[in-house]
């Protein structure tokens, strides 16, 4: 049947249906008149439209007429109307609105539902449904202006108590169907009006008038009864969803017309309205919530799939629109999400992933607008305020999770994140104390002597943007849980990129990178349930990734162009201007902190690898020792702490077992390196840590080494003669260490000490008879017998003579090694360079010390050694007189009588000679003369003079020269100390020769008499008795006690 | 236009003799191993990974070590050493077990050759009690193959190389001696088949390509020299190398026939171009007389190394020539 398309004859069709319906309205006619209505097409029903409700309207409004029967027919023909066409009149609109209204309630009260069939009263919600979704865009809103308050509240509680207290279950689903569209909620398949941001701004202005209602009396139908069908739960809890949504948007709020007052022209009405003010919007949410938790308790674990995908829906839907107003509520809606997870209904999860992934972008927006505003925050606030930026900046990723990886994905986000980092962790570098403090070894040795208990201090890092320790913390934090969640292998990418592409990002990225793979390790993570997806435990990246990565940033860390960086100034251009050097120092500044940081960042990937770092102590080890070698003191400590760190994390229990167990890769680079030591200047100093930290285990592969060290200084002896005397100083350093000499020293002093404490006159007649038995024969038996003892050890030699001339080498190597450097250091010993005459001068000592062990490979040695160092002590800087006295010192305490006759024709009259000529000075000199070289030089002769003198057995002339040199420093007028020295020497010259000593200082001065035991005897007479005291007689008493 | 003279990029240390002999084992999965043979008589296993010795067999009661090698079937090392023994290994997880030992009754300094004829079977040339005698012997039965004694006066075999031709004839040896001769000897049918005297000194060493028949040998003096065998099977002397310095105690040509590398007494190791036989590069590390040179077995090329063990003690690894692009 086709249907009627011309108005005309449509009109002429229904005319006299609708006249005689407006005549007789009865439920036959009305029926009639339905039944027209079909066959007219809906265009020009649409033109018809008002001459069609007329009637209609006309039967609802006159009150005697209302049976239902008739009603319920109005209804259904209402229905059809309006479903097919559109309401272009308000009047219309709101006269039907009202009418349909009054149909359903009751007619003592508005807002409760009238007593009437429920074919009726969902004929009714169906037209009144129809109605909502006929309404033309421009009217319809019209429904919301504050103006029909009233009369839309009637209708909302109407439709809640239609929803709530109704047997029937359509009838129930229809009262809350019509609510949805009236919230503009309707999720029907029909086209419905989308309105702009300003119309849904004051619908939901006014239907925040109703929300407590609606919020209350819907989570009641939710809640209530569990018998209801799912069919009611779901259209409640979209109503709930709908209304909380529309009323609390975050849109909404944000924008200043949600609290536009109402206009005074309303009058009463004005009092309804509300304001949706933040207090309200605080409390409102707190209730909220409440409701909202009873409502998930109810539903999360509801028999029904579709209303647990609902409640899915809602958590959804009001995290991404209301996540700022019901912030209480997002833990609640989180759970709710979260829970949905692990559902046993497919449709459920799939639900879910796809909400994640909305999730996810709603907190990556957010996170990338933080990002954005980060730097500048961090500029601007106090540090309390971005503390708590920060804090929020790592909830984003906490939240996140392993969505990290996917966000990251994003090239904005990852550019923005890291970018905010950079600017965030710039560091100040002007403090000039960094590159002026210099170490000087004593580090060294105090972190081999206790090994464990020691931790380098570590000044902390000043940052440009802030100084609050715990943002440092948060930071790092943040970059921990980037590596954590993040793809490590993207995550590395990047940020070596930016270590690369700028000075300025290098740092940072650094330690961005350095924090990162300890996340990406899972070390110093709190794993927490507060991520998404808390399904996933443990870091994201494999052990096989992390060594990957770790690989390719220790390259780029160790490569020669980043690690080997200008920390000190040249020593040559001392005298520039000022404002270069401030900028100098920004830039050795900036070079220092980024080798701590890099050298933290090695310790990092030690702690990220544990004991799959050893293989990568291969390359790393060295660059890190390079680093402990350093003059820089912060560098120097940092290398220290670097290799602590490595230590630990490898397994090893103490430094000395890293470094022994992994001598031999760097003596493969050292000796390497020594053979190109223009590029590789640092290689000597590595040897120099190696041996501070190291044992005589060590000795083995040391030999081989020196061997390369020995070579590569003969070749350059000019330019790097300073670095190797170093290396050479720290060698006879260790072996000195290694090989202590018990022999000689202990020995002589022992001596000495009993001979001096209590000189036993008994002991000494004793040894005087003895002395005198043997220069008359006496006892001669007893060393025949000695004598013949000796051939069988000579014998001895012989055979091991046999054995051939290659077998004779059995020297212990330390020796040979020793032997070696002693040769170098006779050539080195006439150097012009000062400095480097004085360092060759404490290793010769050292190698007199070591080598004093042996006599037959020290006397040679002593005799090559002779003509050289007897031109530093005659004729030579002070300085290197003052070394080179010591040296000699030691090697007569080793040598003991070999030099003899050297030092007494060579030496002995320049020594004494310059002690008498100084005598008067120092004797009249001031407090400051102590400062002085010439005081100092004086000093080291008179304290060594006596044991020297001593040991080397010198010859009573020699004797008397040192004595007559020394005399006038007994006088009081002479510094304190030069007193003290001088008296040491005439000690030692009195164990020597005690009577000589006695009878001389008692010419000069004796502060007693001597009477004679017996009377025959004749008196006593010295030419220094009955002087009157003097400046001598003090020390003069003293020695002769 | 002269590069910088390369480094070696590693050098192993710690063998505690010198090094007479080196052989990679690389084909196969990780590790990758590295055998030396020292004049102390231990046998080190590097690994190349870690670049440490992986284990240490005191193969030959402290005699020096001469030569080893390893079956490519097996995990079985060989080695000989100075007390006149041939000795086999089972390397099987990780073990270092003697499996067999011969009895060479040589005094020299010859080192072995070896030659894989199946899966189970190989040949071994060695030099025999007789001063100018050459023994071969097929392993693991330990039966006689035959014994190759010159008739003409060329004194003592100072060193071999068995090789399988691809004519079908049955495996060769080329073994030079006391005099500076050369002699090339089919083995199956127990006969000379040339003679040529290659240099005034005893050959130290020698070396052969069997894909271009072209091999090369290097005396005490200063001179290298070449030689190919022709269709009748004739040894023809090439070219010579001078070298600056005398003395030569080990060749060895890498698997891609395009660089040979040689030991010098000099400290030395240089590179030839096995084509054209120009000096390429001179490789300075050592600070004593180099003893062997030995080339990766590598697959991919780009790993392969040269090693150098010197009697300094010291091995060096060098990566060179290896990148395609070089003009050997």
């Amino acid at each position: 049947m086709s249907q009627i398309n011309d108005p005309k004859v449509a009109f002429a069709y229904l005319r006299p249906a609708c006249v005689l319906l407006t005549k007789e309205p009865t439920v036959a006619n009305v029926e009639t008149l339905g039944e027209q209505l079909k066959e007219i097409h809906d265009a020009s029903l649409q033109q018809l439209q008002e001459y069609v409700l007329f009637p209609l309207r006309f039967v609802l409004k006159v009150p005697q007429l209302k049976k239902e029967k008739l009603v319920q027919a109005v209804a259904e023909a209402l229905s059809y109307v309006l479903e097919k066409t559109c309401v272009q009149s308000w009047d219309t609109l709101h006269d039907l609105f009202s009418e349909l209204c009054l149909c359903l309630c009751s007619p003592t009260d508005p807002g409760k539902p009238a007593d009437l069939s429920e074919e009726l009263k969902s004929a009714l919600l169906r037209c009144l449904d129809a109605l909502l979704h006929a309404a033309y865009g421009d009217i319809v809103f019209k429904l919301y202006e504050p103006i029909m308050l009233p009369g839309l509240g009637a209708a909302v509680s109407l439709l809640l108590a239609l929803g709530e207290k109704e047997k029937s279950r359509e009838v129930q689903a229809a009262a809350l169907r019509c609510l949805q569209s009236l919230i503009l909620h309707c999720d029907c398949t029909q086209e419905h009006v989308i309105p702009s941001s300003d119309e849904r701004c004051s619908v939901g202005s006014t239907m925040a008038s109703f929300l407590p209602g609606i919020a209350m009396a819907v989570s009641r139908i939710i809640t209530g009864n569990l018998r209801q069908g799912h069919a009611v739960t779901v259209r409640a809890i979209k109503v709930w969803c709908g209304s909380v949504g529309l009323v609390m948007e975050d849109a909404q709020l944000q924008s200043s017309k949600a609290c536009e007052t109402p206009s005074q022209e309303l009058g009463r009405i004005g009092q309804l309205v509300v304001q949706r003010a933040p207090e309200w919007v605080k409390s409102t949410a707190g209730k909220l919530s409440v409701l909202l938790k009873k409502i998930i308790s109810c539903t999360s674990a509801h028999r029904h799939w579709r209303v647990r995908l609902e409640m899915v829906e809602l958590a959804d839907h009001l995290l991404v629109a209301c996540s700022q107003s019901l912030r209480e509520c997002v833990g609640l809606l989180l759970e709710a999400l979260v829970g949905a997870v692990n559902d046993e209904e497919p449709k459920v999860r799939e639900r879910f992933v796809v909400i994640e992934k909305i999730l996810a972008d709603v907190l990556s927006e957010n996170l990338h607008s933080l990002a954005t505003s980060l730097p500048r925050l961090m500029r601007t606030s106090n540090d309390q305020k971005k503390l708590f930026v920060l804090k929020v900046f790592l909830g984003y990723f906490k939240v996140l999770g392993p969505l990290v990886s996917v966000v990251l994905n994003s090239a904005a986000h990852l550019e923005r994140i890291s970018k905010a980092l950079m600017q965030v962790l710039e560091l100040d570098v002007v403090d000039v104390r960094i590159v002026e403090e210099r170490s000087h070894g004593e580090s060294l040795e105090r972190s081999s002597g206790s090994v464990g208990s020691y931790a380098a201090h570590i000044p902390q890092k000043h940052f440009l943007y802030f100084t609050d320790e715990k943002i440092f913390s948060v930071l790092m934090e943040i970059c921990r849980t980037l590596g954590f969640y993040g793809n490590i292998y993207l995550l590395t990418d990047h940020f070596l990129d930016l270590y690369r592409q700028s000075l300025v990002y290098r740092k940072q990225a650094a330690m961005v990178l350095n924090e990162m793979v300890r996340g990406a390790a899972g070390l110093a993570m709190a794993t927490g349930a507060q991520c998404l997806d808390s399904g996933v435990q443990g870091p994201s990246a494999s052990q096989e990734d992390l060594k990957v990565a770790a690989v390719s940033i220790m390259e780029e860390y160790t490569s020669l162009t980043n690690w080997n960086l200008i920390t000190t100034c040249e020593e040559t251009d001392g005298d520039r201007q000022d404002q270069q050097v401030t900028e100098n120092t920004s830039f050795l500044n900036s070079n220092i902190w980024q080798l701590c940081i890099q050298l933290e960042g090695l310790a990092c990937l030690a702690q990220a690898l544990g004991r799959d770092f050893r293989p990568l102590l291969m390359t790393s080890l060295y660059p890190v020792l390079e680093k402990a070698g350093e003059e820089t003191l912060l560098v120097n400590q940092a290398a220290l702490n670097s290799m602590m760190c490595i230590s630990q994390a490898c397994g090893y229990s103490s430094l000395k077992e890293l470094i022994n167990d992994n001598s031999d890769y760097l003596l493969n680079d050292i000796s390497l390196n020594l053979q190109r030591l223009s590029q590789h200047p640092q290689a000597p100093r590595v040897l120099t840590v190696m041996l501070a930290h190291s044992d005589s285990s060590l000795l083995p592969l040391i030999r081989d080494v020196v061997q390369d060290v020995l070579m590569a200084l003969d070749l350059s002896y000019n330019h790097s003669a300073a670095l190797f005397c170093s290396v050479l100083h720290a060698l006879m350093k260790a072996l000195a260490r290694w090989f202590p000499v018990s022999r000689c020293r202990t020995g002589g002093s022992a001596r000495s000490k009993t001979s001096t404490d209590d000189f036993n006159c008994r002991q000494f007649l004793l040894d005087y008879q003895k002395q005198k038995d043997l220069a008359e024969g006496v006892g001669i038996e007893v060393d025949d017998t000695e004598d013949l003892e000796v051939p069988p050890a000579s014998e001895g030699e012989d055979a091991e003579d046999i054995c051939g001339p290659d077998e004779k080498s059995e020297l212990p190597s330390h020796l040979i090694i020793t032997k070696e450097v002693a040769e170098r250091c006779v050539h080195l010993l006439s150097d012009p360079r000062l400095q480097l005459r004085l360092k060759v001068l404490e290793v010769l000592e050292l190698c007199v010390y070591v080598l004093s062990e042996r006599e037959n490979e020290l006397l040679p040695m002593a005799h090559r050694c002779w003509p050289v160092l007897r031109q530093r002590l005659t004729a030579d800087d002070p300085l290197a007189v003052l070394r080179a006295f010591r040296v000699l010192c030691t090697l007569g305490e080793a040598c003991g009588d070999f030099l003899r006759r050297r030092v007494s024709k060579e030496v002995l009259p320049r020594l004494t000679s310059s002690l008498t000529r100084q005598a008067p000075v120092s004797a009249k000199a001031g407090p400051v003369y102590t400062h002085t070289l010439a005081y100092k030089l004086q000093l080291a002769v008179l304290q060594g003079l006596g044991s020297l003198c001593q040991r080397l057995d010198l010859g009573e002339a020699d004797l008397d020269a040192v004595c007559e040199a020394c005399l006038p420093y007994l006088s009081c007028r002479q510094p304190v100390r030069l007193q003290e020295a001088c008296l040491s020497v005439f000690q030692h010259l009195i164990q020597v020769d005690p009577d000589t000593f006695w009878f001389t200082l008692n010419e000069l001065h004796c502060p007693c008499s001597y009477t004679p035991p017996h009377p025959d005897l004749p008196p006593i007479q010295l030419s220094g008795m009955g002087r009157p005291r003097d400046e001598y007689s003090d020390n003069f008493y003293f020695c002769l006690q | 236009m002269s590069l910088p003279a390369p480094h070696p990029i590693y050098t192993l240390r710690g063998a505690g003799g010198a090094l007479n002999t080196l052989h990679f084992r690389c084909h196969g999965e990780d590790p990758h191993l590295l055998f030396s043979g020292s004049g102390k008589g231990s046998i080190h296993i590097w690994n190349l990974n870690s670049r440490r010795a992986e284990k240490v067999v005191e193969a030959h009661s402290g005699s020096s070590v001469t030569w080893v090698s390893t079956l490519q079937s097996t995990d079985t090392l060989i080695s000989q050493g100075r007390d006149m023994q041939v000795c086999l290994w089972d390397l099987n997880e990780g073990r270092s077990e003697l499996l067999e030992s011969v009895w060479t009754g040589s005094v020299g300094f010859c080192q072995c050759s070896l030659l894989e004829t199946s899966p189970t079977n190989y040949l071994l040339a060695f030099a025999a009690q007789q001063t100018e005698e050459i023994k071969i012997i097929e392993l693991p039965s330990k039966n006689p193959v035959c014994t190759l004694t010159p008739k003409a006066k060329v004194g003592m075999v100072m060193c071999i190389k068995l090789w399988k031709t691809n004519s079908g004839l049955g495996p060769l040896l080329l073994a030079g001696y006391e005099d500076g001769s050369l002699l090339l000897w089919d083995v199956t049918q127990r006969a000379k088949l040339s003679q040529v005297r290659a240099h005034p000194e005893p050959v130290m060493c020698l070396t052969f390509d069997p894909r271009r028949l072209r091999g090369i040998s290097g005396s005490s003096e200063k001179k290298l020299s070449s030689w190919t065998l022709d269709s009748q099977n004739n040894i023809q002397l090439q070219d010579d190398v001078t070298l600056v310095n005398p003395g030569v105690s080990q060749l060895c040509i890498r698997e891609d026939g395009r660089i040979l590398a040689s030991a010098g007494w000099d400290d030395r190791v240089r590179i030839f171009s096995w084509k054209t036989l120009r000096p390429l590069a001179v490789l300075q590390y050592h600070t004593d007389m180099v003893l062997s040179v030995a080339f990766s077995d590598h697959q991919d090329p780009r790993q392969r190394l040269l090693a150098a063990g010197s009697k300094d003690q010291r091995i060096s690894l060098w990566s060179i020539y290896n990148d395609g692009a070089g003009k050997g």
